[in-house]
């Protein structure tokens, strides 16, 4: 079993067995989440990960800038170690943009497209 | 000509149908934070009535993040000859579910009840298909453009439904080399289907990353099907001058082989026909240029997100979803036509950031025209994340619903004063509203044999 808390909504925690995404063990625990398509594809699911780790391979909603920022899509993730979460709409606070104003650079883009980062000693990261 | 099934006998006996009382307009909660179903509403628009201009119910359903979108009736003026057929269902889907919810609207039409539910679930283990977007009559059967295959991904294909809403399954024969699916119309006289391209449901849902196009990961093809081998048969390749080509309109009229579909992104009205040696054209007719805007570095796009019809074919509509305006033009000459009429409301240039005392939040987006082409419907949303990234105060704001004043004469459009329906104030919080259908048939529900 895991930890995890929900920063946004005081830090209250639950344990999660990690063998269903979290969008259903937290729901059956009575938290309120959001969500659409439930198969990873639409972001409606979308939290922030604050603190610990989170395999959420399956999910092919978040571009490479979504997910430096910490988004993870509950409805496919699993928790690897405790976790500290931010839920819900009020931590989508970077998770929308304009993208005529605030374009994607290459490596940001989603992971099937993205190219891999130039960096000044040559080396690539993506 | 009298007769028994639903709908009109040709467009223009539609046109002569009664004003319309009520409106049936989708209003959502699904990326807005608030834990809601997405819901029906009826509104009433009969001016003589104390309740006129304001939502009188509202049908939940039973889920939520279902992200009601587009809708369509069970029967329309193609079963006009069908005495068995009656105009009672509004099949209403989810796109992010693929939940499909069949609405009764014949028992109490002001009080629209659910009947049925169809199960993205199921239709996904049946069909292999997600993401429902239009949906058609076929006779007496139903087709719905699907978007994505069960895991979300291009092209998707048409759900075949019977007249009880049984799952068939799939409606095409082959998508052909088809890379994406959205809207479709056809004509059945000329034995063609149109059908147009926005992407793959993992690329739309989750937003839009602009940079996906030249990737792409979005639609710049329009697709000729023949109806009955049902299998496409020509693709018009748009390139950069239909780029994202959505709402497909094939003339009312139907024996005319015109259409007409805009490109959202390329902000262009494309045209195509049938020439007099049977070989199908296509043309760019009208192409919204971008416009500055005080603070971007770039110039804004229109965004054409939906074009319409009158039932007369003379009149052509369409929304500049990010400018904020609605424009009106004679196509009497579909090769040639001319702008008549120009309203704005909301958009990103601030050209009317409020109307009838209403904070815009948003820009013109679905519309719908009453048949006989003198009142314009229009709401503001367009999609929950594409709001939320070009719109976000909608979070707080809502939606909301005004009315234009056509002029079917001359030419020319008016905001009407007394019309305003403010889905900020909901009963639930601010949702945001979609499209509108009338109990009768619209503008772009009926397809005539
Ligand atoms: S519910 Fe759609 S990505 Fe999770």
């Amino acid at each position: 079993m895991t930890t995890i808390t929900l920063a946004n909504r005081g830090n209250t925690t639950f344990e999660v067995t990690g063998r269903r995404p979290l969008l259903d063990e937290l729901r059956d625990q009575g938290v309120d989440l959001p969500f659409g398509c439930k198969y990873g594809g639409c972001i409606t699911c979308a939290a922030k990960l604050i603190e610990g780790e989170i395999d959420q391979r399956s999910q092919v909603a978040l571009n490479n800038r979504q997910i430096a920022d910490g988004y993870v899509i509950l409805c496919v993730a699993r928790a690897r170690t405790d976790c500290v979460l931010e839920i819900g709409t009020e931590s989508h606070d970077r998770l929308y943009r304009n993208p005529f104003l605030d374009p994607l650079e290459p490596h940001e883009l989603k992971a099937d497209i993205a190219t891999a980062k130039e960096t000044p000693d040559g080396l690539h990261e993506s | 000509m009298e007769c028994c099934g639903p709908g009109y006998a040709s467009p223009s006996e539609a046109m002569k149908a009664p004003r319309e009382e009520i409106l049936y307009t989708i209003a959502i909660y699904t990326g807005t934070g608030i834990q809601k179903p997405d819901y029906l509403c009826t509104i009433d628009a009969d001016p003589a009535s104390p309740t006129y201009a304001q939502v009188i119910h509202r049908l939940e359903m039973p889920n939520i993040g279902d992200e009601l979108h587009h809708m369509g009736w069970n029967a329309c003026s193609s079963c006009f000859d069908d005495g068995s057929m009656s105009r009672s269902y509004l099949l209403v889907p989810g796109v992010r579910s693929s939940n499909i919810y069949i609405v009764d609207t014949a028992t109490d039409p002001r009080a629209p009840r659910l009947h049925k539910t169809i199960q993205g679930a199921d239709i996904k283990s049946k069909t292999d298909l997600s993401a429902p977007h239009t949906v058609h009559c076929l006779g007496s059967e139903i087709i719905i453009s699907m978007l994505g295959n069960a895991k979300g991904e291009a092209p998707g294909g048409y759900l075949h439904l019977d007249r009880d809403f049984e799952i068939l399954g799939r409606w095409e024969n082959s998508m052909g080399d088809i890379p994406f699916g959205y809207d479709f119309w056809y004509q059945p006289r000329h034995n063609v289907m149109a059908s147009s391209e926005w992407a793959a449901p993992n690329t739309f849902m989750p937003g839009f990353d602009l940079e996906e196009v030249g990737h792409l990961k979005y639609g710049r093809r329009i697709h000729l099907w023949d109806f009955e081998k049902k299998e496409p048969k020509q693709t018009f390749y748009l390139g950069e001058d239909g780029l994202i080509p959505l709402e497909v309109r094939f003339h009312h009229d139907p024996d005319s082989t015109h259409g007409f579909c805009g490109a959202a992104l390329s902000s262009n009205i494309i045209h195509w026909w049938q020439d007099g040696s049977g070989d199908w054209q296509w043309e760019k007719i009208i192409d919204v240029d971008n416009e500055p805007h005080p603070e971007w570095p770039i110039p804004v796009p229109g965004v054409i997100t939906v074009i319409l019809l009158s039932m007369d074919d003379r009149f052509l509509y369409f929304c500049n979803w990010l400018h904020g305006d609605i424009r009106q033009y004679d196509i009497s000459d579909p090769h040639n036509p001319k702008l008549t009429g120009q309203v704005w409301m909301g958009g990103l240039l601030g050209k009317a950031p409020e109307v009838n005392g209403l904070q815009i939040t948003g820009g013109p987006q679905m519309i719908q025209l009453s048949l006989d082409g003198k009142r314009l419907y229009v709401t503001t949303s367009l999609f929950s994340t594409w709001d939320n990234q070009f719109y976000p105060e909608i979070r707080t704001n809502g939606g909301c619903m005004l009315m234009v004043n056509c002029d079917t004469e001359n030419g020319g459009m008016e905001i009407d004063p007394d019309f305003a329906v403010d889905f900020g104030k909901e009963p639930n919080g601010p949702s945001r509203c979609h499209e509108t259908r009338y109990p009768g048939g619209d503008c772009t529900s009926d397809i005539w044999l």
